[in-house]
């Protein structure tokens, strides 16, 4: 199974673009050959789809990149270390990476995993994106559909 | 006695949001104890004026991440309510198979990661890793089976899709049911071994206790969590009750100048809600499997020691598991089958109310004649533990400055007050931060 994993808060502005568009491939349709999960604040969930039957995981997560608001880089978690101080794994602290970290750890099988890392421009509390992640909303969802199928 | 302590806890960690602890003692006297919950207002009531009736759960079920099936059901119900429509016996079972998953996953998260540290005397789970790798193993495992219980009903693993006004938009298979039916009983061996756990650290639970009243919904047919009236137990026994269209008069919100959290309040300066208020309550209806480990741990109603809302925890998830069996077994030995969706017989205002992981939860809604929404409003349950945390802290302070601690040992009791009642301020962002390895 392949799978495009949404994870961020609904509430917090550009923290729910993965979860935006897990929605929007679940609302028209476009989830052929993969499914489509948004797993909102609890990263944890994350470990159900590290199994050996798993094909690949895209992940569409904010990540602090230090680059312009919108612009976005495709990335695997090997390629990347967290600079997130955390204390444990609430829905809060845990971050995937934090999450993937454990998981290695206890010996979950880690299938082929990219993230689709998208820098915010807001993450204040807000229902909607902001304009910069807006626009590109539909690069996003084509680059995750094209990733999520690459062999 | 102690003289002088100074405690500033920003961001209190192993709790759901942002939550402050502020402690200032000077020449022995308190001059400021203080739970602070600067989270910004969300605005919920005001997204789903406008909105049509099938749209309204969509948008109240994204208040939370972890609740999100609770607040769906809160939702679902008030408008129900609101539009006269009686759901069937067999939704109504499903329903609150969906609301035992969602607090069995949250519970288990809970006493596992945010509680079971302080008791192995670990700063977080990371380290209990090597040292417990079979304990965090077994607990990922019953947090997978609970989110998937939740999630084959739902529809989705968060913010579910399938329950909405009238029934359920599409069911599981009644092969899947079974399947459920067959994980829920495999889930025994863990769920042993989770006691064993929880006998070996019991002792570390800290004893205290500050009399208040206890709130949950109750009902004479079941231990009440999809369904019930408000009822409160005060500290000698005697219960009264309301229908839940009375909510706003047993809550009776007010600010306070230190949180941005409305608090709440009933017959005394405070209640409680959550796993302790429902144990308090309801302990007569919970499954004799529950009983026998209330038992084994000596853990009876009426407790008034709040460190023990995660054991009260760990006795509901036990309930859960046992009371799900139970009505599989009753919805597919009657004939399961897809439903048609109960309609509207009139549009006006509702109220709904379920028991979620901490407790009891309000949704209120009015339409108009073409069933559009025209308000809302929605009373979580971590506010209404805010007054009562509050009442617990300037308790509890007091004891430990007379028994000498030091103040990181004050710190931390006050911090594990905290946790037992399982906040959940949901307010922040998720984000990844990250440097590019070279």
């Amino acid at each position: 199974m392949r799978y495009i994993i949404g994870i961020g808060n609904y509430r917090m502005a550009d923290d729910s673009i993965g979860l935006r568009i897990v929605e929007h491939i679940d609302q028209n349709g476009l989830g052929k050959g993969f499914e489509a999960v948004g797993i909102a604040d609890e990263g944890m969930r994350l470990l159900s789809y590290l199994e050996n039957e798993t094909e690949r995981i895209v992940l569409i997560d904010a990540v602090d990149l230090g680059l312009a608001a919108g612009e976005y880089r495709l990335f695997s978690p090997g390629d990347v270390q967290t600079t997130k101080v955390a204390q444990g794994l609430t829905t809060h602290e845990g971050d995937a990476l934090k999450v993937l970290e454990l998981a290695r750890t206890l010996g979950y099988p880690i299938p082929p995993l990219t993230i689709l890392g998208i820098q915010p421009g807001d993450l204040g509390p807000g229902m909607g994106l902001s304009p910069a992640l807006q626009e590109r909303f539909h690069t996003y969802l084509e680059i995750a559909l094209e990733e999520v199928e690459r062999d | 006695m102690r003289q002088n302590v100074s405690i500033n806890v920003h961001h209190l960690t192993r709790v759901e949001g942002h939550g402050n602890i502020v402690v200032d003692v000077k020449n022995g006297k308190i001059e400021k104890m203080q739970w602070q919950v600067p989270e910004a207002p969300r605005f919920f009531e005001a997204m789903v004026r406008g909105r049509h009736y099938s749209e309204v759960a969509r948008i109240t079920s994204r208040i939370c991440g972890i609740c999100s099936i609770g607040h769906t059901l809160a939702s679902v119900k008030a408008t129900e309510d609101a539009l006269g429509i009686r759901i069937t016996p067999q939704t109504y079972k499903l329903r609150t198979i969906i609301k035992h998953a969602e607090n069995a996953d949250s519970h288990i998260l809970h006493i596992y990661f945010l509680v079971a540290p302080d008791l192995f005397g670990a700063p977080s789970v990371f380290p209990l890793v090597p040292t417990h790798t079979e304990v965090v193993v077994r607990a990922l495992r019953m947090k997978r089976t609970c989110h998937e219980w939740g999630s084959l009903l739902g529809g989705r693993t968060t913010h579910p899709n399938r329950v909405i006004p009238g029934g359920f938009a599409e069911y599981p298979t009644e092969a899947e049911l079974k399947n459920l039916k067959q994980r829920l009983i495999d889930l025994q061996p863990d769920m042993d071994a989770t006691v064993q756990t929880v006998l070996s650290v019991a002792d570390k639970v800290p004893s205290f206790e500050r009399q208040t009243e206890y709130m949950a919904l109750s009902s004479d047919k079941e231990y009440a969590l999809y369904d019930g009236v408000i009822q409160t137990v005060m500290p000698d026994g005697k219960k009264q009750r309301w229908p839940v269209a009375d909510y706003k008069s047993c809550t009776n919100e007010y600010v306070v100048p230190q949180s941005t959290a409305k608090y709440t309040k009933n017959k005394m300066a405070s209640y409680m809600a959550g796993a302790l208020a429902r144990f308090n309550n309801n302990y007569g209806l919970l499954h004799p499997e529950a009983k026998k480990l209330a038992e084994a741990l000596k853990f009876k109603p009426l407790c008034f020691n709040p460190y023990m809302n995660s054991v009260a925890q760990l006795v509901e998830v036990v309930h859960s598991i046992k009371d799900s069996i139970r009505l599989l077994d009753e919805v597919l030995g009657s004939g399961y089958k897809p439903e048609d969706l109960v309609k509207p017989t009139k549009f006006g205002r509702g109220q709904g109310a379920v028991e979620v992981p901490r407790g009891i939860l309000f949704h209120e809604y009015g339409y108009d004649d073409k069933g559009m929404c025209t308000g809302g409003n929605c009373i979580i349950p971590t506010n209404q533990n805010h007054g009562n945390i509050q009442l617990d802290l300037e308790a509890l302070v007091p004891k430990l400055l007379a028994a000498e601690k030091d103040e990181k040992a004050i710190e931390l009791g006050l911090e594990m007050l905290v946790r037992a009642y399982d906040p959940c301020i949901s307010c922040s962002t998720h984000y990844l931060k990250v440097d590019f390895k070279r």
